[in-house]
């Protein structure tokens, strides 16, 4: 397979994954360019246009709160997960484990499938 | 605002375009706004020009940008897509067939509530056809867009004519598809060269024969002039055609079939614009009753905008062709 096609294949797997993972990060009160900064440190990578308009939509659903804190030079915006936000993590984490279960099951049962 | 650097406000107004119409466009050009500066300070070292360039570079074009906040949804949904032009083929045919109707019978009308048909002569026709398939098109897609916006699950029906584009496959076999296009071709040439002679001979290759058995010379069908005219035109639509499978031979490329309609329309044109009415000459006139010469006539125009309709429509279908394939849709 070559090379961008993997990458289309990525884009598509990342989808559901930085839901998760945005859900996740802000357990804790965050900013964007903070977010971006922390996931790059775990060894991933999310681009920061994309990373704007996830949050943006995210918020749109009710599934995390956004206030803007002006004390600082520069004004940050911060998120927050709402329990609506919560909720829905422990169901997309739930749909998760049980694709990685049927995954791990497969290849422990095919050696021929890494 | 004054002390922000110049590139970031510029970069800012060119996102702000592109989500023209957005409520929410101010907040989301604050938040991107506060990144950069963060990023800047944070890895450039300061909100200076050059530090803000590279915070902006790497954001991304604006466009792009801009399109990360838009809706995903289509104008028109995938599954209408392929209504759009057979939809619009159908409506134009039947644009085409009234705007024969009008040019042929010489009257307006009115198809209640759509449509009124002017009365027009041949070169309005064909400087009208152009701009009826746009409103055809336009018109279909706008009903595709209001079902696709509504959301609902219409299920429009499929009219099947022809060969579907999708299904269309190119024919197996190179040396036999170059064996009968060298085969058409030497056909062609051998037509061509008949209808020279014929037009050196007679002055014209439209003839009526009377009489076979007492081998007399054939009659003009049309006066001297016309008859010249049009004959010139017939040649070189064979000649185009002629010429067509002889460089099909050597490449299989569709512009060759493209160019070729545009030269057929071409010429279908130039006949078209010769007046229809006096075309015979009295030897003829004599001979048939005038209502049979009047039907005549008509025939002869309504079979020209028929191979007009026909050369448009695989001239479109060349189009789509190319399209697709360049664009891989």
């Amino acid at each position: 397979m070559t090379g961008p096609e993997i990458g289309t294949l990525e884009t598509e797997m990342n989808r559901g994954f930085l839901h998760i993972l945005a859900l996740a990060l802000l357990e804790k009160d965050m900013y964007g360019y903070s977010m971006a900064k922390l996931i790059e440190g775990l060894g991933y990578r999310v681009e920061e246009n994309t990373l704007y308009p996830l949050l943006r939509r995210l918020e749109k659903h009710g599934w995390i709160a956004s206030k803007w804190d002006v004390s600082e030079d520069r004004p940050r915006k911060f998120y927050s997960i709402t329990p609506e936000g919560r909720a829905l993590r422990a169901a997309l984490l739930e749909v998760w484990n049980k694709q990685d279960r049927i995954l791990d099951e497969i290849t422990k049962e095919n050696t021929d499938v890494r | 605002m004054s002390d922000k650097p110049r590139t970031l406000e510029t970069y800012l107004e060119e996102i702000s375009h592109f989500l023209s119409g957005r409520a929410e466009r101010e907040e989301i050009l604050s938040e991107i706004r506060s990144h950069i500066l963060e990023k800047a300070a944070t890895e450039h070292g300061g909100t200076g020009d050059a530090a803000i360039d590279k915070a902006v570079a790497a954001y991304g074009p604006p466009r792009k940008v801009a399109e990360k906040y838009l809706d995903d949804r289509p104008i028109i949904a995938p599954a209408y897509k392929r209504h759009l032009f057979r939809y619009t083929s159908i409506l134009f045919a039947a644009h085409l067939l009234l705007t024969a109707i009008a040019v042929v019978f010489k009257k307006s009308f009115i198809v209640f509530p759509f449509l009124y048909m002017p009365e027009m002569g041949v070169l309005e026709a064909l400087m009208y056809l152009p701009t009826a398939f746009l409103a055809d098109l336009g018109a279909v897609a706008l009903v595709l867009y209001f079902i696709t916006q509504s959301g609902k699950d219409v299920k429009l029906p499929w009219p099947r004519f022809g060969a579907d584009l999708d299904e269309f496959k190119p024919a197996k076999g190179f040396w036999a598809g170059r064996f009968a296009t060298a085969v058409g071709a030497v056909i062609m040439l051998a037509l061509t060269d008949l209808a020279l002679y014929i037009l050196s001979k007679y002055g014209t290759i439209f003839l009526y024969f009377e009489n076979l058995k007492e081998s007399r010379d054939p009659i003009p069908l049309f006066t001297p002039g016309a008859g010249r005219r049009l004959s010139l035109i017939v040649i070189a639509m064979l000649a185009a055609a002629t010429m067509k499978l002889f460089i099909r031979l050597f490449t299989r490329s569709r512009w060759v079939d493209v160019v070729s309609n545009a030269v057929s329309l071409t010429l279908i044109g130039l006949l078209l614009r010769q007046p229809f009415d006096g075309l015979f000459v009295p030897e003829i006139l004599s001979r048939f009753s005038p209502r049979f010469v009047d039907w005549a006539e008509h025939t002869l125009l309504i079979l020209l905008l028929f191979i007009a309709l026909m050369v448009t429509i695989d001239l479109v279908k060349n189009l789509v062709a190319i399209g697709r394939k360049k664009w891989g849709t």
